[in-house]
């Protein structure tokens, strides 16, 4: 039996440290300054004090990041002025993938050209204290967003710039993004990458950790998404994480999503004191759309505005927003602001004081409740004694198997379509553990919809495709 | 049939879609997934002895890795291969038949550029692999 254990810190963590940050571009970082700087941040810098002071709103945040220094400073005081309650940090994709060396080049002809080689901000070719300097002033959570495998080095970077609030994780950042990144080794370091904010904590002023349950954002049916959700929750504390965010992605169906966030919240709470991890604060981020989006402004704003009245109805602790312009690629800062102000006042206008519910919500919740259950308890029951391995064998074995994923580690036998609520239904469970029962509910739902066109690829990429 | 995105492309969607709508028409898929090389749709050819070869390119790397493609094939004697390429293929906007004759040149019987519906080369492939199917029944037959 490999069930998460509170004993199953990574061993030797300084020392692993200073390995770590002996590489050049760790530019001398220092542990104990690292330690001083973070203790004399302004209280609000904090995700867990910001969780706490929203009130019954969801907390706003965008998504952002550009290569050039002054942009980004430009880039953090607009959207913070518009109103963002959490500032992003998006990294460029060659630091997400250890290129160092080429982002450092690309950011100096970037600066020289002024133009944009890069898709983010390349934070370790900037360094930390360079970095530091984009957060005067700002009382606000700096969120770090990449995509990164081996984030060990980028994380102690970002730590030391002062970034309070690290996305991602053994498993979702590297099955969606990488299609060769050996997954264990991916689990390995993201151990190191919880450990390191675990021990950068102080009791009430924790690093906050949070996961990306979007995943591949392509027909992920919710119990898929919510299991590794709880999972990586489940790997961080086994860390000595003690805040943690579990996140998924708008579904396109509002009954299941009201379901999967009230599935997700009650279950991270259950095994989190099941295992003995009952110190752990959890907190719930709805993802707007994170497919494809239509071209038209009108018709992005309209998912936009959608999108936040369902993250309200599901008392979202936070929610990260897209902007009109994204089919259209890196948004200017303009829009990116007029996105926050625009979902601030939709989560204004339109609060929920209480989740929302319904007999067909209560159906899907219990449906989806039913199938998490069945594939954590596979997991827990494998055999071994180790959880981070069980959960590698997991998807060697098909149990968790996540549609549209590059990695030659997803089993790709489960497949999924949309039902005549627009609900992800799963069509061919493969090899993930539900149960016949549930598997049999998820086909007759399935069946309740008129196929419409004559060939299921066509209805699958129809069904992709829904907001487009 | 082997089917692949070639490059260091990982748009991994059009292609799952793909096997998925040729195993729905009768064909049995080898499908070799992202980030593949010439070379890696050649040997899986020769592993498998295959009737057909399908890349697809989304990102247009395609150009760059296509170029040569049937001499890779007729050195190790598969010359006579039914190649066929499709996606997004070249980058930047060409007009429709410089694409074509672009990879026609390269070696490839039949090239989809921008065609938003693989419904059209299925039926293409049905056609040029009648022979094949047709072979097929003799064999089947005799047994």
């Amino acid at each position: 039996m490999s069930r998460p254990r509170t004993n199953a810190k990574l061993a030797g963590i300084e020392r692993y440290r200073q390995q770590v940050i002996s590489h050049p571009l760790a530019r001398g970082i220092s542990l104990d300054d690292v330690r001083d700087h973070l203790a004399n941040l302004p209280r609000k810098r904090f995700p867990r004090v910001a969780y706490g002071n929203r009130g019954g709103i969801p907390c706003v945040q965008p998504r952002g990041g550009v290569p050039l220094f002054e942009a980004q400073y430009q880039l953090t005081r607009q959207l913070s002025e518009a109103g963002a309650d959490f500032i992003p940090l998006t990294i460029d994709s060659y630091t997400r993938q250890n290129q160092y060396e080429t982002a450092t080049q690309l950011l100096r002809r970037s600066e020289e050209e002024g133009k944009n080689y890069l898709n983010g901000y390349p934070l370790i070719s900037h360094g930390y204290e360079l970095t530091r300097e984009l957060y005067h002033e700002i009382d606000k959570p700096i969120s770090l967003r990449h995509g990164t495998p081996d984030a060990r080095l980028l994380v102690e970077v970002a730590i030391a710039s002062g970034i309070t609030e690290i996305e991602g994780g053994g498993i979702c950042y590297c099955l969606p993004y990488s299609e060769g990144f050996p997954l264990d080794r991916c689990l390995l370091y993201w151990q190191y990458v919880d450990r390191v904010c675990a021990v950068n904590s102080s009791e009430d002023l924790p690093i906050h950790r949070e996961s990306f349950g979007p995943l591949t954002a392509t027909l992920v049916p919710p119990a898929i998404a919510l299991a590794i959700e709880i999972v990586e929750a489940l790997l961080a504390a086994e860390q000595g994480v003690t805040s943690f965010a579990v996140s998924f992605g708008q579904t396109g169906s509002i009954i299941q999503d009201i379901a999967a966030g009230r599935v997700l919240r009650r279950l991270t709470r259950h095994y989190l004191d099941r295992f003995g991890f009952e110190a752990v604060q959890s907190y719930i981020v709805y993802h707007q759309w994170m497919g494809q989006f239509p071209s038209g402004r009108e018709k992005a704003t309209a998912i936009i505005v959608g999108s936040s009245i369902i993250s309200s109805m599901i008392s979202a602790d936070k929610i990260v927003v897209k902007t009109r312009d994204e089919a259209l690629g890196v948004p200017s800062a303009e829009v990116n602001a007029e996105a926050v102000d625009t979902v601030r006042y939709v989560l204004r206008t339109f609060g929920c004081a209480e989740p929302v519910t319904s007999p067909l919500v209560d159906c899907e919740a219990t449906l989806i409740e039913s199938e998490v259950t069945s594939i954590l308890g596979a997991i827990f029951d494998m055999s071994g004694d180790v959880f981070w391995e069980s959960v590698f064998r997991a998807f060697q074995m098909g149990y968790l198997d996540v549609p549209f994923s590059p990695h030659i580690d997803n089993a790709n036998k489960l497949i999924s379509m949309r039902d005549r609520n627009g609900s992800i239904r799963i069509s061919e469970r493969g090899n993930v553990p539900i149960s016949d029962e549930d598997a049999q509910l998820e086909r007759r739902l399935l069946a309740s919809r008129d196929i419409e066109l004559d060939k299921s690829y066509r209805q699958l990429l129809t069904d992709i495709n829904v907001m487009v | 049939m082997i089917i692949g995105v070639i490059g260091d492309d990982v748009h991994v969607v059009g292609n799952r879609i793909m096997q998925l709508a040729l195993e729905e028409s009768g064909f049995q898929v080898f499908n070799l997934g992202t980030r593949n090389r010439p070379s890696h749709f050649r040997q899986a050819a020769l592993e498998v002895n295959a009737h057909a070869v399908f890349v697809s390119s989304l990102n247009g790397e395609g150009e760059y890795w296509c170029a040569d493609f049937r001499r890779q094939f007729a050195d190790v004697g598969l010359g006579n291969i039914i190649l066929y390429v499709g996606g997004n293929l070249v980058v930047g906007k060409r007009p429709q038949e410089d694409v074509v004759k672009t990879f026609k040149s390269y070696g490839f019987d039949r090239v989809y550029h921008q065609q938003r519906d693989i419904g059209v080369a299925i039926a293409d492939l049905v056609e040029d692999l009648k022979h094949v199917q047709a072979t097929y029944q003799r064999e089947t037959r005799g047994n």
